[in-house]
């Protein structure tokens, strides 16, 4: 009587973490699913008729053919538009790392007169939403003959990443010990040498924080692609996105072709470097 | 440290002060200095003082914005900080083993919100849409609202989507923030005899609070600016119910033209999001520079 009580309860006790643990993970996934739910269904739908999207929306595709892909991708001008994605988000972000490292390298290791006055527009820029100028900036832009050319896009870019790139790299340099650049400035090193051959290895972290947050920024901006870029040939991947819902606007086919064709290679990318990409864009965010 | 040359540091901040004067503080100037014109960009411009201001406050879509500004502040804070904090509190419920769930969550931050933004609309819509099917599906049909076309529905289902986005990124924010609580603390209270439920709200909750405050003025700061999911989905209808100031402000200047009263809206939320910011700022030298490792 005894044995089997304590049999039972030792089974009890084994078992009830064990369905805990079912249901958590029940909970969990089911969670998971509600993130992920709609992006499935949004690359099955790309493989079926348009007929198979009405009538059956919970079905698995019957088949995965890719030429809807291939098809969306040309009629699209995907091609073009990932180009100017590319071009416009690496000259930005190059823009972004260079200039950021320069003035933070500055803000933080010297001592000059103007530092504090020069400094602090960029720490304003942090508070300022992009709202509050972008009407007279749009004149601004045109009165140097700027809007419907890249840099429309790649100065605006820069100016709006500057402000977080100088201000979170100016924090990494913070922390470095003095010590470090006292004996490099005995040992003979020069301002720039300093630079190049102390800071910019030390700051491959910091580098890599600002880089992705800028990368998706920019990768990822809207407003000002939309409103400073009409020339077709100049779109980037949301405003050609957008362009090509509204011509297909019905070719559900087509258009769940062209959303998985953007959205894939980005989730492909995050799922590889996913801790990169999540301390990046908080780091980024709650600076 | 003093530079070997005196001009080094000024050379150094040159560049990006030049390109940041250019593109961000001289249009910021401008913009102010326009919110008290009358201009259309082609016609004389004219100086009107403080009227397109007088104006803002008796124009009753600028209201309304701001109204549906409000109600969507406290639904993402609902849907995205708060949702975030379960998500997080999920998370660490267990310790390890949960890569999978938190690499899910995240997901949405960092796709564009116009992708997004698209692919909800078709998830609302009425014919095709993965919602409206399943309450078919389940024959709710009565259930089944035409969800970004009814001024009831509107706002609620644009704040879904805001929340799918953002949930798993105050859960990431959240989630670091909770690593670093000493495990010793939480357990002496599991010893103690403490629930799992009790350490979350008692011990993680209150231990993480300097987190929580800052990321619900991220939400209230972000909110005020959120703009392409709203112009994507609805672009302010049906009938103004989901018109918020950045809709607003873009269809005053860009489609009607109206250079100086847009500036003037824009100074107007400039100034509310700055104040939030300086909250924002105090806030976070009180947490100490908290800072946050994934």
């Amino acid at each position: 009587m005894s044995t089997e009580r304590t049999r039972t309860e030792r089974t009890r006790r084994r078992l009830a973490p064990r369905t805990a643990a079912v249901i958590y993970h029940v909970v969990m996934v089911t969670a998971s699913l509600f993130f992920v739910v709609p992006l499935i269904w949004m690359v099955a739908s790309s493989f079926k008729t348009k007929r198979e999207i009405f009538e059956s929306p919970f079905a698995p595709p019957t088949s995965f053919d890719l030429t809807v892909w291939t098809s969306a991708w040309e009629r699209g001008d995907l091609g073009v538009y990932a180009l100017n994605s590319v071009l416009t988000t690496v000259v930005s972000v190059a823009g972004i790392l260079v200039f950021g490292l320069l003035a933070a390298y500055a803000f933080s290791r010297f001592r000059f007169r103007l530092s504090r006055w020069l400094l602090l527009p960029f720490v304003l820029g942090l508070l300022l939403p992009v709202q509050s100028y972008i009407t007279a900036q749009s004149r601004w832009l045109d009165a140097f003959y700027l809007l419907d050319t890249r840099w429309a896009l790649i100065l605006p870019y820069i100016g709006l990443g500057l402000s977080l790139a100088v201000f979170l790299l100016k924090g990494y340099l913070d922390t470095l010990p003095r010590e470090l650049f006292e004996a490099a400035r005995i040992d003979g090193a020069g301002d720039f040498r300093m630079l190049v051959q102390l800071v910019l290895p030390l700051m491959r972290p910091g580098l890599a924080t600002v880089a992705t947050f800028s990368i998706l920024s920019c990768w990822n901006e809207f407003l000002l692609a939309m409103l400073y870029i009409q020339d077709e040939d100049l779109r980037t991947i949301p405003i050609g996105l957008l362009a090509f819902t509204g011509k297909y606007s019905t070719d559900y086919p087509t258009l769940f072709a062209a959303l998985s064709i953007i959205t894939i290679p980005m989730i492909g990318i995050y799922v590889i470097f996913h801790r990169q990409v999540i301390s990046g864009i908080t780091e980024g965010s709650v600076h | 440290m003093k530079a070997d040359r005196r001009w080094t540091p000024y050379l150094l901040v040159a560049p990006a002060f030049l390109l940041f004067a250019f593109v961000v503080l001289i249009p910021a100037v401008l913009n102010t200095a326009l919110s008290v014109m009358d201009w259309s960009g082609t016609n004389q411009m004219t100086f009107v003082g403080l009227d397109n201001f007088f104006r803002a406050f008796r124009d009753d879509i600028y209201l309304m914005a701001y109204r549906n500004t409000f109600v969507y502040i406290g639904l993402t804070l609902i849907l995205e900080v708060l949702a975030g904090l379960i998500l997080a509190g999920l998370v660490t419920m267990r310790g390890r083993r949960t890569a999978f769930y938190r690499i899910a969550f995240f997901v949405p931050v960092m796709l564009p919100m116009v992708v997004i933004a698209v692919l909800w609309a078709f998830v609302y819509s009425d014919d095709i849409g993965l919602i409206n099917s399943g309450l078919r599906a389940i024959g709710l049909d009565e259930w089944a609202p035409v969800w970004l076309g009814d001024p009831s529905t509107a706002l609620i289902a644009v704040s879904v989507v805001s929340g799918w986005i953002y949930a798993g990124f105050y859960m990431a924010i959240f989630y670091a923030a909770l690593q670093r609580i000493p495990t010793h603390i939480v357990e002496a209270a599991t010893l103690d005899g403490a629930s799992q439920w009790r350490i979350f709200f008692s011990i993680r909750v209150p231990m993480i609070r300097p987190i929580i405050e800052i990321a619900v003025l991220l939400c209230v700061t972000g909110a005020f600016q959120s703009f392409d999911l709203f112009y994507v989905m609805t672009n302010g209808g049906p009938d103004h119910a989901t018109e918020i100031i950045t809709t607003y402000l873009v269809e005053v200047v860009f489609r009607f033209h109206n250079l100086g009263y847009g500036a003037a809206l824009a100074t107007i939320m400039t100034v509310v999001v700055l104040a939030l910011g300086f909250v924002f700022t105090r806030i976070r030298a009180r947490a100490g520079g908290a800072g946050l490792e994934y």
